[in-house]
């Protein structure tokens, strides 16, 4: 009996299709919630829901309301087909924002969503890798290649009068994509690598590592890796050490937990680089103030403008294309996020939606970015440069 | 939902499952037959993973290789280099008793599986290696390849299952149980003990890079994260403690048990309300690990327990 009733909970859980009534649209949403970034994740699924609700409370999609259906990939390749498959089939979503790391993202795309001709819009994935993938045009992205931002941080370093730095990077395709083009750039630029250590994630300590990188007398040490893990502990051990002073990190280390972790006061010479948008851009400061008002807090966390951005756009495609059909939806989205078009911001939904149904063509300019997507699905973009200010961070200057 | 949707659905967890299945096969013949703890599969793993796709991808600038080889090679090359490598860690610790194997093991594996990851001239490091063919991939694209390749595992997960049953059924296998169950009585009897160990260990070894190689095949891409101990080596053992380690029908249930019940506890929890969204995904854990709980004091010897073959007597 007890079972029977189970089953019958268990089945009802399952019909119950999140919610969804006939005519509402599914978005899928692809994210490494659980595992190696977790800790970035909380911010990001509110830019996500934000941006769902706010269609939702401007008209909705097409003729119904957006749902917002989640997969976690674990942070595996397993379990990101796992979760793609599941978007896909049994989901059926036509259009999905995600994942955030690469490896995840690409193993998505090739194992499920290009063979289900799903296109897939991810705000973090930064791997070179990308932009050469056989995807029939259906996997896009929002931030620069991370060709991109090792680029902008050498030009960053050197314009501080740096000339010799120690450089550690996390042994995954984030750290070695930067590192290298990081120290490729430098170099060429005229810059001096003294040092250059390579590390794994997940260890206690990094004194050893740390040792070599203090041989040959460096004035800054770069950390290509994440506040929550190893980049945290690193800092804090070599500030413990009195090994060095001044660090320079990408966005994986500009996290409040790293200024709780080591202080603000020990951190003042350092700066940070991070995708960005343009100085004053005031589709930020009207996302920011959305997201703010709806959750607090939080609105100034790393990637939380290229979520909702991407989260925005799948939407704004899938109105663009009129239906949730997925073989129209490329197109759709090449045609809302690229000039030319009347200018559309975020939580600008009811606006879109209109000139959408007049016939107009639209332009979305989000908060991280104008997003005019190449031949390969990348964009250009913007990395900014950032210091500690209190307990967050505050941004000084952008390179484009 | 859809019905087409929903079997190309059931089709992916047949394809992961059979991949689990297979890696449980690997291990009943390591630990359910021969009594071997081996906590490094995530390093063979990884070994015949990286060969069958370096074998097989075209020619790259990024990484060792590509050969453009069929994928049949490939995998063979896979099981012949995971076999060779685990001939060597063999040779190096398969004396040491269960618990001291098993840490001798992990740290091995561990060490084989960072060297793979790191070693980027042969790898491309964690950037990955791109363009991965699937079986017969000329001929089919789209979702049916699914269908094709899910064909191909199970073939591959057939004739490791009859390998394996036969293994089971010979004198080869009645003293392996000897070993396992009393080495000095085996001894006693004039058991080659540590060789039965080496050819066990290589055997298991093989196969558990076979399955790599399949995994590989069917992400299509691989990079680092695709050798996550956790969901490589860990959850292997449970599927074949909850499976009933020393038979093989029990690993090859455990494996697509289990498997099916990690993905399909996704769908559940995306069913709870919007408010629960960024915690839905820890539910999935705790509801994983609830479930696991339950199999285990349920099914103490496992789903399907061992049962030692009949003994056959020549008339």
């Amino acid at each position: 009996m007890r079972k029977s009733i189970m089953l019958v909970a268990a089945s009802a859980l399952l019909c119950s299709s999140a919610l969804a009534q006939a005519a509402d649209t599914k978005v899928g949403i692809l994210m490494d919630i659980t595992g190696p970034i977790a800790n970035f994740i909380p911010p990001l699924q509110n830019a996500a829901n934000l941006a769902v609700k706010q269609v939702n409370d401007q008209g909705g999609l097409l003729d119904g309301n957006a749902v917002a259906v989640y997969g976690d990939t674990t942070g595996t390749s397993q379990g990101a087909v796992d979760a793609a498959q599941k978007l896909a089939n049994v989901e059926n979503v036509p259009i999905v924002m995600g994942a955030l790391m690469s490896g995840t993202t690409i193993a998505a795309a090739e194992a499920v969503f290009i063979p289900t001709g799903i296109v897939q819009l991810s705000p973090t994935a930064t791997s070179p890798a990308m932009t050469d993938m056989k995807d029939n045009d259906l996997v896009y992205r929002i931030v620069p290649s991370d060709n991109f931002q090792g680029d902008v941080l050498a030009k960053m370093v050197l314009d501080e009068g740096i000339n010799k730095v120690a450089v550690t990077y996390v042994n995954n395709d984030y750290g070695v994509g930067i590192g290298q083009t990081f120290m490729d750039a430098y170099r060429a630029a005229g810059g001096e690598v003294v040092a250059e250590v390579k590390h794994e994630e997940k260890k206690d300590s990094y004194r050893s590592e740390l040792a070599s990188l203090t041989q040959g007398g460096a004035e800054a040490l770069v950390v290509v890796a994440y506040a929550g893990d190893s980049g945290g502990k690193i800092v804090k051990q070599a500030i413990e050490g009195g090994l060095f002073t001044r660090f320079v990190g990408t966005d994986g280390l500009r996290d409040d937990l790293l200024i709780q972790n080591v202080g603000a006061e020990a951190l003042k010479t350092s700066f940070f680089s991070s995708p960005t948008s343009p100085a004053d851009n005031p589709a930020q400061t009207t996302l920011h103030a959305a997201f703010n008002a709806e959750y607090g807090e939080g609105a100034d966390k790393a990637f939380v403008d290229q979520t909702y951005d991407a989260t925005f756009l799948t939407m704004l495609a899938i109105e663009k294309a009129g239906s949730a059909d997925r073989a129209k939806l490329a197109a759709a989205l090449r045609e809302v996020a690229s000039a030319p078009g009347e200018k559309v911001g975020p939580g600008e939904w009811s606006k879109a939606k209109q000139l959408i149904s007049e016939g107009k063509d639209i332009d979305y300019d989000g908060a991280g970015g104008t997003y005019e997507f190449d031949a390969n699905g990348d964009v250009r973009g913007y990395v900014g440069k950032f210091v500690v200010d209190g307990s967050s961070y505050k941004q000084i200057a952008v390179f484009e | 939902m859809e019905l087409t949707g929903l079997f190309f659905y059931l089709v992916s967890i047949l394809i992961a499952g059979g991949i689990y299945a297979l890696l449980c096969l690997a291990l009943n013949i390591q630990w359910g037959m021969g009594g071997l703890f081996n906590a490094g599969i995530a390093g063979f793993f990884a070994v015949g993973a990286y060969t069958s796709a370096i074998l097989t991808t075209e020619m790259s600038a990024k990484h060792l290789g590509g050969f453009g080889m069929p994928v049949a090679v490939g995998l063979i090359g896979a099981g012949v280099l995971a076999g060779l490598m685990g001939w060597a860690v063999a040779r190096i610790c398969v004396r040491l008793k269960s618990d001291y194997l098993a840490m001798a093991s992990i740290g091995i594996a561990e060490i084989m599986r960072l060297v793979i990851v790191n070693e980027s001239w042969a790898t491309n490091g964690s950037l990955g290696l791109a363009g991965i063919p699937r079986p017969f991939g000329d001929f089919v694209s789209g979702r049916w390849a699914d269908l094709v390749f899910l064909a191909y595992v199970w073939a591959v997960v057939l004739i490791v299952y009859l390998v394996a049953m036969r293994l089971y059924d010979s004198p080869w296998g009645r003293s392996l149980r000897a070993i396992r169950d009393n080495e000095v009585s085996a001894d006693a009897a004039g058991k080659n003990i540590e060789k039965f160990r080496v050819q066990t260990f290589v055997i298991g070894c093989a196969f558990m890079g076979v399955a790599g190689g399949l995994s590989a095949h069917y992400f299509r891409f691989l990079s680092p994260s695709a050798t996550d101990p956790l969901l490589v080596t860990f959850l292997t053992w449970v599927m074949l403690m909850a499976g009933g380690s020393g038979n093989n029908r029990g690993a090859i249930v455990g494996g697509l048990g289990i498997w099916t019940l990690w993905s399909v506890t996704e769908i559940f929890v995306n069913r709870l309300p919007p408010e629960w969204v960024t915690r839905s995904s820890y539910i999935r854990m705790l509801l994983v690990g609830l479930l696991l709980q339950f199999v285990l004091q349920k099914f103490r010897a496992g789903i399907i327990p061992e049962k030692s073959p009949p003994i056959r007597f020549r008339e």
